[in-house]
């Protein structure tokens, strides 16, 4: 799983969830891609779990690229706990992701297996997604 | 590759209010500049100018009231990241027989040697070529190559008068070994027992009878 090697604070504030993504809103590297319709966080076992049931779709056929990085810790205070005595400890690595950004990107496959493959890694992800393709994609 | 003839309206407020006024009288704000001339703040109409920039690179004779006719070329489509409609367009004017830079897809065909991957490293290629003859794109043929073989900017077969703009060592086109069922397998058990995701056994149907009556 994607996790950080090093991190300047351990325990960090809840990033924001609102607004939209300023970059990464298109396809980069693949020819098929999913694309997040709202703003979420996106756990390491989330991106990993799409990852995998892309993978198993696609097979061998085609190659995946993960855009996002979980790189913020998010805490959680021990259950029946008062309130108060510091704040809890990590316990999630989150990618905060806005709406318009691509997630993943896949290549090397033809478009009704990528569909699937994306559609099943899309049921992983706690938002709403769509899967986007290169060549109804912009000038 | 023909122009569009397209009928523009010269701005003259600014600012987010004044674009969000236009985008909602389904018109598209612009600007048109260059060959040293003062920028042009135009505004387009929505449908058309949509219709026209389906075109990659597509060659567009802007009509602004009360001026000549300027030719002209998309040098950036700002687009809103979910809905796909356009927010603005940047145009650079340019001449006929003038020779400009941009990028041209590349498309893929055939297929290469079996248990290989096809990566397209570079899904477009920036060329220089007379503005009234862009090319749609170059088509990379990888039938039957082997892993290991790669095609370069060098490689391409460009249409005549069209001449490559980037570094002719530029990757285009890389083929790799695909990686065997085998090695595909134990990455994944390894990936779902590290993230502990546990995957429900297929029931096997095609048990003995005399097995199950006992």
């Amino acid at each position: 799983m994607l996790i950080p090697r090093k991190v300047k604070h351990r325990k960090q504030h809840h990033p924001k969830r609102s607004g939209a993504a300023k970059g990464g809103t298109s396809l980069a590297f693949g020819d098929f891609g999913i694309q997040a319709l709202e703003s979420h966080y996106v756990t390491n076992r989330q991106i990993e779990s799409a990852r995998i049931a892309m993978t198993r779709h696609i097979k061998r056929g085609g190659k995946v690229w993960i855009n996002i990085y979980p790189d913020r810790p998010l805490t959680k205070k021990p259950a029946e706990t008062r309130m108060g005595s510091g704040k809890g400890s990590p316990e999630w690595w989150i990618a905060n992701v806005k709406s318009g950004r691509v997630m993943f990107e896949l290549s090397g496959v033809d478009e009704q297996i990528a569909r699937e493959a994306m559609r099943r890694a899309i049921h992983k992800l706690p938002m709403k997604c769509k899967f986007i393709t290169r060549e109804a994609g912009e000038n | 590759m023909a122009e569009v003839k397209i009928q523009a309206e010269s701005r003259t407020e600014f600012g987010k209010g004044a674009a969000r006024r236009i985008r909602r009288d389904n018109k598209v704000p612009a600007v048109l500049y260059g060959h040293g001339t003062d920028p042009v703040h135009i505004s387009l109409p929505g449908h058309d100018t949509m219709l026209a920039l389906k075109t990659a690179n597509a060659l567009m004779l802007i009509e602004v009231e009360g001026s000549e006719s300027l030719l002209a070329l998309p040098k950036q489509v700002q687009r809103d990241p979910i809905k796909g409609f356009i927010e603005h367009v940047d145009l650079v004017i340019v001449k006929r027989g003038e020779k400009v830079q941009v990028d041209i897809a590349v498309h893929v065909e055939g297929d290469a040697a079996s248990e290989t991957l096809v990566v397209l490293e570079n899904a477009s290629v920036l060329v220089e070529a007379e503005a009234t003859h862009i090319p749609d794109g170059v088509v990379v043929s990888v039938e039957g190559l082997e892993a290991g073989a790669q095609i370069h900017a060098s490689d391409l077969q460009l249409p005549a008068g069209t001449t490559l703009a980037v570094e002719p060592d530029t990757l285009i086109v890389n083929v790799t070994a695909a990686a065997t069922a085998e090695q595909l397998d134990a990455e994944l058990a390894e990936a779902e027992a590290e993230a502990g995701i546990e995957r429900a056994e297929p029931e096997s149907t095609d048990e003995p009878v005399a097995a199950s009556a006992e």
